[in-house]
């Protein structure tokens, strides 16, 4: 058309001849590569995009859309995208979107919890999502697992943290106190573990709780480790004073619970045991060697009487071992079924079967511990209110077997629990014997006894210190000064003199019978001799007679000094025991007062013996004798002046004479029995001198008796 | 428009003028370099409408994830918070600051876009669409060259921000990726300024012009 014409050929040609690349200019390049950046990161983007989870939580306060992390070890691997209700409005369904790092790793056994700041006794933790909002926390292994989408979220954090090992148990409390919730297991004051909180059984009767120990604590955890709650304060009293005990700060908040392996020989633990939690140490420890508690039988008591002292808790005994427990305590009228109006007692009774060797172990079992205590009631067996301390007051309840019991049965229609028979109660009035005693301890006259010492005391006083006693040893020393005077007098000293002068005088008679002999000789008396000699035979034979009479009177004198040496001081000395005992016995009489009066006589009596003995013919009877040897010496002078006649018979004289003469000589009888009575009475003597001495020395002796 | 008819242009009158150094050339020289600087002598850039589409498109590309991702990514102590510019400005709206709002509103999200329809109108009406006089399209040409620059003010921002706000723990502020990618979509949308040919405006005024357009077709067309 005009085309052809207006424009130049050449700028045609030029036009038509450009290539395609020379036509397209080469900034296209760059919205082509923009493009290209844009869809690589857009791939890359949808590529790397995680997997989206969705879990499942009660509620979902402080969680929001693509802020709030998930965190694992701390380290965010995922957002939440996505918070909604669930259709049916109970829960609500978190969609996070995590990593594709950790999206094998998050299999079924993968737990999540929401982390927020939680302020307790034991401290404060999550403090830094105060700040920042709560984040989820998951925990899950390390080993690969099928992945999972929908998981059921924890309320709370588990006990144990991601990555800490220990051993994780359940406590299951059979206690009054049952379990604290959320406290620190502790462990010679370290805390080693940390328990949950406490639920409820299924049971409904008993407390759960989860509990872990740490590692390496958890070894410490064998079969035979009991636990129990510390109050984290003990007070006790005793001879040093009351004394006040602390624990952590935190246990004394919130309670702790300690543990002990008391005996060896257990079993380590696992995973999942469930140990019982005891309210006390004691019964912890007890517990070692008793069976476990299993469930209890209640029933019911009624009883009659003022049952002031039964409290619940009351133990329930068998023979002195505890088979059960007062649980409950309430009134009860029922006149329909008593007859009056009275107001009864209705206790509730826990047995344990298992204490009595029952077991419980199944429904039909159980049948059998009912059938054998209906045996046994109808054996007898009543329950019984028993006082369990004397002090205190409290009772207890005694199963015991009644011989001859009222006729009764376990009344298995008992509304709510069987009723079990009882018998009435034996109580003993302990204030009621005590104070018997103490009046029997009252009436002991023990002011009467004080005063009858004080008299007896005061008598023996007055006793010694009497002028009849303390005149005694004087009396005593009385009599051995006549004692003295007789041993000393001038008749017993001259006893030996006098027997020398008997021996000259028969030296003399010797002589004289010499002198006659010579005479006989010259004047051949022998046929006067003769007689004579008869005469003097007879004569020297009752001079011998004579002579030998001095022995026995010494003899009669060393019995009489014998006598003295022993009777009359044994006497004195029996008497003076005697006397004591006398004394002892009726110190108050005044018998025991004259006393040494009467003694003094017994003295006095004594002295005059020996004045007796001193003024007896015992010299006489030696003068005596003497002078008839001597009478008979005069007869032999007469009788040699008809010696001659006598020179025959001489011989035979002489020799009677010299036997006599020789019985006279040397240690004739009479000298030895001399010297013996002698040595007697210087014997006697030196007793009674070692009587007075010893009275002189120890005074008290004579009272004593010894 | 009428005095526009009675204009001739050095292309109608068979001449060109070197670019650079104004130096007239017949227009048979079209393709040689000007004897006076050397410069290539082009009566009209052929491809000056592919540049400028071609960078207008790039900088729209740029433009999208500039709004959808965060530009400032301000971290305290207690919070990181990534904000997208319209994002912000909202936020700022809901404090109360409304000329904050609006300036950033203006600057960031205003003035981008109506370029992006300036450049995009100038583009088309070089092939007739649109009735805009031809002064008033070089009076918008020229605006648009202008104010490109100042588009940067929100880089600028950030950037100063960036650089301030470094307390460590406390707060920090960082750019995020729109800032970048709202950088490029600046820089491609001036690019796309630069690269029209504001000689073609004029080109379509008269009948009378000849092989005004590069692509004869479309003169073709629009002849009837």
């Amino acid at each position: 058309m005009s085309e052809p014409e207006n424009t130049p050929d050449e700028i045609l040609v030029e036009s038509a001849g450009r290539s395609i690349l020379e036509r397209v200019s080469i900034v296209w390049l760059v919205p082509l590569g923009a493009l290209l950046i844009a869809l690589a990161i857009a791939w890359q983007h949808w590529r790397d995009r995680g997997a989206l989870i969705e879990i499942i939580f009660e509620d979902a306060a402080g969680i929001r859309v693509s802020e709030t992390e998930l965190k694992f070890r701390d380290v965010t691997v995922g957002v939440v995208e996505s918070v909604r209700l669930q259709d049916d409005m109970l829960h609500v369904a978190v969609g996070v979107r995590i990593d594709n790092r950790v999206v094998e790793f998050v299999d079924e056994d993968a737990v999540f919890w929401v982390v927020r700041p939680e302020v307790s006794a034991r401290g404060v933790t999550g403090l830094d999502t105060v700040l920042s909002g709560v984040y989820l926390e998951g925990e899950w292994d390390s080993q690969p697992g099928t992945p999972q989408d929908s998981f059921e979220g924890r309320d709370t954090a588990p006990l144990l943290s991601p990555g800490q090992k220990g051993l994780q148990i359940t406590l299951r409390g059979v206690g009054d106190e049952g379990i604290t919730g959320d406290a620190p297991i502790l462990y010679q004051g370290v805390e080693v573990g940390e328990i949950g909180p406490a639920r409820i059984a299924e049971d409904g009767n008993t407390v759960l709780a989860d509990a872990v120990i740490y590692a390496p604590y958890d070894r410490r955890i064998t079969s035979t480790t009991r636990f129990w709650n510390t109050s984290g304060f003990s007070l006790s009293f005793g001879p040093n004073g009351a004394s006040v005990d602390f624990a952590t700060i935190s246990s004394l908040l919130a309670g702790g619970i300690t543990f002990d392996t008391a005996a060896s020989g257990g079993f380590p633990a696992e995973d999942g045991d469930v140990f019982e939690l005891y309210d006390a140490e004691e019964d912890a420890r007890a517990s070692l060697f008793a069976r476990a508690e299993g469930p209890s039988i209640d029933m019911t008591l009624i009883f009659d009487t003022n049952v002031a002292g039964l409290r619940p808790d009351a133990p329930v005994e068998l023979a002195g071992l505890k088979v059960g427990r007062i649980t409950n305590l309430t009134g009860l009228v029922d006149p329909e079924r008593f007859g009056d109006a009275q107001v009864r007692l209705l206790a509730t009774m826990a047995l344990q079967p298992e204490r009595l060797g029952l077991s419980t172990e199944d429904d039909a079992e159980g049948l059998d511990v009912m059938q054998y205590l209906q045996q046994a009631v109808a054996g007898g067996m009543r329950a019984r209110l028993t006082n369990a301390s004397l002090l205190t007051g409290g009772l207890k309840v005694d199963l015991v077997t009644l011989e001859g019991a009222p006729a009764a049965e376990l009344d298995m229609n008992g509304v709510p629990f069987p009723v079990f028979p009882t018998a009435p109660a034996e109580l003993t009035d302990v204030a009621a014997t005590a104070e018997s005693v103490f009046n029997r301890v009252n009436n002991l006259p023990i002011e009467e006894l004080l005063q009858s010492g004080i008299d007896f005391l005061n008598s023996a006083t007055s006793l010694v210190s009497s002028e009849d006693v303390r005149g005694t040893p004087e009396d005593l020393r009385g009599l051995l000064g006549d004692i003295r005077g007789i041993v000393g007098s001038e008749k017993v000293q001259q006893v030996p003199d006098q027997l020398s002068t008997l021996m000259t005088e028969l030296t003399g008679t010797a002589s004289e019978l010499n002198k006659t002999l010579a005479a006989i000789n010259e004047n051949e008396l022998v046929a006067h001799l003769t007689s004579t000699i008869q005469t003097l035979d007879e004569t020297a034979a009752s001079a011998k007679t004579a002579i030998d009479g001095v022995p026995e009177l010494l003899d009669q004198a060393n019995v009489v000094v014998a006598k003295l040496n022993t009777i009359p001081v044994e006497r004195l000395s029996d008497d003076l025991s005697g006397l004591i005992q006398a004394t002892e016995a009726l110190i108050d009489t005044p018998q025991a007062r004259n006393l040494p009066t009467d003694m003094s006589a017994a003295l006095s009596e004594l002295a005059l013996v020996l004045e007796e003995l001193r003024n007896g013919g015992t010299v006489e009877n030696v003068n005596r004798t003497l002078q008839s040897a001597s009478n008979a010496a005069d007869r032999i002078a007469d009788a040699s002046q008809e010696l001659p006649a006598l020179v025959n018979r001489v011989n035979g004289l002489v020799a009677k004479a010299q036997g006599l003469l020789g019985d006279y000589d040397g240690n004739s009888a009479v000298n030895r029995d001399v010297r013996n009575a002698l040595r007697a009475v210087t014997e006697a003597a030196r007793a009674l001198d070692g009587l007075a001495s010893t009275i002189e020395r120890r005074p008290n002796s004579l009272i004593l008796g010894r | 428009m009428t005095h526009s008819h009675h204009a001739i242009s050095a292309r109608s009158a068979g001449h060109l003028a070197c670019e650079r150094c104004g130096a007239v050339f017949p227009l048979s020289q079209e393709g040689q370099p000007c004897t006076r600087c050397d410069h290539n002598l082009r009566s009209r850039d052929m491809r000056s409408m592919q540049k400028v589409w071609a960078w207008w498109l790039v900088g729209v590309m740029c433009y999208i994830p500039a709004n959808l991702e965060p530009m400032l990514r301000t971290r305290t102590l207690v919070h990181t918070s990534e904000d997208t510019i319209v994002a912000g400005a909202i936020a700022l709206m809901h404090h109360g600051d409304y000329g904050v709002a609006a300036i950033i509103l203006i600057a960031s999200v205003g003035i981008p876009v109506a370029k992006f329809a300036a450049v995009a109108y100038l583009a088309l009406s070089v092939r007739g669409v649109g009735k805009m006089a031809p002064g008033r399209r070089q009076h918008l040409y020229e605006l648009v060259e202008y104010i490109g620059r100042w588009s940067m003010i929100d880089v600028f921002v950030v950037a100063i921000l960036s650089a301030l706000v470094q307390l460590n723990v406390a707060a920090s502020i960082s750019p995020g990726p729109a800032a970048l990618t709202f950088a490029l979509s600046v820089i491609f949308t001036m690019l796309a300024a630069q690269s029209f040919d504001s000689r073609l405006i004029w080109d379509t005024l008269g009948d009378d012009v000849q092989n005004d357009a590069p692509d004869a077709d479309l003169q073709k067309k629009e002849r009837p």
